[in-house]
């Protein structure tokens, strides 16, 4: 009785807006899992496919893990940097391989130094507040972090910070800001993440999509 | 003295129970602690606060509130119960019979992002059984957890039973060097399937070892998993697991609970300390477990008793909600109200100490009034008027 119940459910996906988004959707198209109208800038929140038993919401990236946490959605897809400064509690299934970028920290070129402790007690710009945080510590250097929301390369150009960490996918930004990258942080790509209530109650299903994306991406 | 534009708050993480959601967890807790009490477990209540270092032994003191006493010794609001039992069977009821059968309802105090149902100070409703180290233990514990929630009043719901054991095996199978082990552990604690694949191709694990990394957090569903889990790993360790999982289930059976619980060989709880059979409870439209427990064989070593040791512990903040979702939550008697005229008040205090002494709700009026502000002040509740 329990089971039947909680096999009927429609399964409730998350997609992030911006850059992810287009590749999510096709991937997920060609894997079995579409829905009529599901465009970025559909005025409809969510979007659903009643014959497939699918529902679609899209968010905004940094906000994508707490409706998978929640279980607001089920599963979606997000990429790894925001992971990692989110820290949320869900299962992490595939790395997908796309909208592949890395976390960086970068400075005005005409600011570099010789070693990463000669930038020791400066100011640092970030979206990722957490990341940049533990990557200091890591290499046992202090910093002052300010949390911006974008724009991060203005940040040393005005003389807000002194560096930046940042995610960068082909450094043409940065070459235009003449700012150099001086460490690696983290590689990033886009993951398939699941709630951890959701991923068990509806294990059958969430496995057979994660199936058919995984088939769809070694065909690929 | 009143401040200007003075508005009192609470702190983060703290929350006040209003009075129909406080009626509702007082009868939950109620019904968990007679429930509890059928079962052959007593209570104890244990301090709010204890000694730092009666938690050393468990990771939750990072997330804990930690406060100094006047003497300068490092104090913790209890982040779990856990710990403060296991300390008391091993000092005040040290010379007590095994097993030991405890129940407690309490609230606990962690330091961490509010989740749904989840403050920093939320309430538990759990027992321990400490004392045994047998299979019919284990059953028992995972029967009284899916009795509990039974009880609550939540008929949708699975609980998914696991061995930390069977993932151990096959850790220890691929004979890592100590750092890529923490990895690898850090790995599956994280839940992070993707994350398990990139360092099993970069370790260069055997064929065999990678297949079973990438299946071992999908074995889940009925029996049928245990005979592919078999087959997976190929270790001592990890059959062993199985076949205490085996003849739990087999229990489980018995007790006429195995519709509600399947098995999840890739169960991961969240803290360190177990040792064996682990589990968890879900519930659809809640993301986060309702309930979950384990056997923990080594804790109460460190408070210098070897005493093998199962328990269980509910979300009473999260039951209440799965149970307001469904609405199942229990319907108050809305109650009597007992209104009088002048003169009247010794009948009318009879007649509500005559609905009080058959466990009614009665409210009496405080002065005489006529019928139409009787009515009007009943509100609702069926009027008496004498």
């Amino acid at each position: 009785m329990i089971k039947d119940e909680i096999k009927l459910d429609t399964i409730t996906i998350a997609l992030p807006k911006g850059k992810l988004f287009a590749p999510s959707r096709d991937l997920l198209k060609k894997a079995g899992c579409g829905a009529q109208g599901l465009s970025e800038d559909s005025r409809k929140l969510v979007i659903k496919n009643e014959e497939a038993g699918l529902s679609f919401v899209i968010t905004k990236p940094v906000d994508l893990p707490t409706y998978v946490e929640y279980g607001a959605a089920d599963i979606g897809v997000i990429g790894k940097d925001v992971l990692l400064e989110e820290q949320k509690d869900v299962y992490e299934l595939l790395d997908l391989g796309f909208g592949k970028c890395r976390l960086m920290l970068a400075v005005p070129e005409n600011l570099r130094r010789d070693k990463l402790t000669d930038y020791a007690n400066l100011r640092v710009a970030t979206k990722y507040p957490r990341v940049a945080a533990e990557f200091f510590h890591g290499v046992g250097i202090q910093a002052e972090i300010i949390n911006l929301n974008g724009s991060i390369e203005l940040a040393p150009m005005v003389g807000l910070s002194e560096m930046i960490v940042d995610i960068v996918e082909t450094g043409r930004t940065l070459r235009e800001n003449k700012l150099a990258e001086i460490a690696a942080i983290h590689t990033a790509t886009a993951r398939l993440i699941a709630n951890r209530a959701s991923f068990k109650l509806k294990s059958e299903r969430i496995h057979s999509i994660l199936d058919a994306i995984r088939r769809q991406l070694h065909s690929d | 003295m009143i401040k200007d534009n003075f508005i009192p708050q609470i702190p983060y993480g703290v929350k006040d129970f209003l009075t129909g959601e406080a009626a509702r967890k007082r009868a939950l807790e109620s019904g968990a602690a007679g429930l509890f009490a059928r079962w052959g477990y007593q209570e104890v209540v244990t301090p709010t606060f204890e000694y730092l270092e009666t938690f050393d032994s468990s990771t939750l003191s990072e997330q804990a509130f930690k406060f100094f006493n006047r003497e300068g010794r490092a104090l913790i609001l209890r982040p779990d119960m856990t710990c403060p039992i296991a300390r008391l069977v091993s000092t005040r009821m040290k010379d007590a019979d095994r097993p030991q059968r405890l129940f407690y309802i309490a609230n606990v105090f962690r330091y961490e992002q509010a989740q749904a149902g989840r403050q920093c100070e939320f309430y538990q409703a759990g027992v321990e059984l400490l004392g045994s180290s047998c299979a019919a233990a284990d059953a028992e514990i995972v029967a009284l957890a899916v009795e509990t929630l039974k009880n609550a009043g939540l008929d949708n719901f699975k609980v998914s039973i696991g061995h930390v054991d069977f993932l151990n095996g096959v850790v220890e199978s691929a004979c890592l060097a100590p750092r890529d082990e923490t990895r690898l552990r850090g790995l599956l604690a994280g839940r992070d399937l993707a994350g398990l694949q990139a360092c099993a191709a970069e370790l260069a694990f055997a064929p065999a070892l990678r297949e079973c990394l990438r299946e071992a957090l999908f074995l889940h569903g009925g029996k049928e998993v245990l005979d592919k889990a078999y087959r997976l790993a190929g270790n001592q360790t990890s059959a062993r697991a199985l076949d205490n999982l085996k003849s739990i289930f087999t229990m489980l059976e018995s007790y006429g609970a195995a519709a509600a619980i399947d098995f999840d060989l890739g169960l991961i709880r969240d803290f360190g300390y177990y040792t064996g059979m682990v589990f968890e409870g879900y519930t659809p439209g809640l993301g986060f477990p309702i309930c979950g427990g384990g056997r923990y064989d080594n804790m109460m070593r460190f408070f210098g008793e070897d005493c093998p040791a199962i328990g269980f512990s509910a979300g009473v903040d999260r039951l209440l909600i799965a149970l307001s979702r469904r609405n199942a939550a229990a319907v108050l008697d809305p109650g009597a109200y007992i209104a009088w005229r002048e003169g009247f008040f010794a009948q009318a205090a009879a007649a509500a100490s005559e609905l009080r002494s058959k466990g009614r709700r009665a409210e009496l009026a405080f002065c005489a009034q006529s019928a139409d502000e009787a009515f009007k002040s009943a509100r609702g509740r069926e009027l008496i008027y004498i």
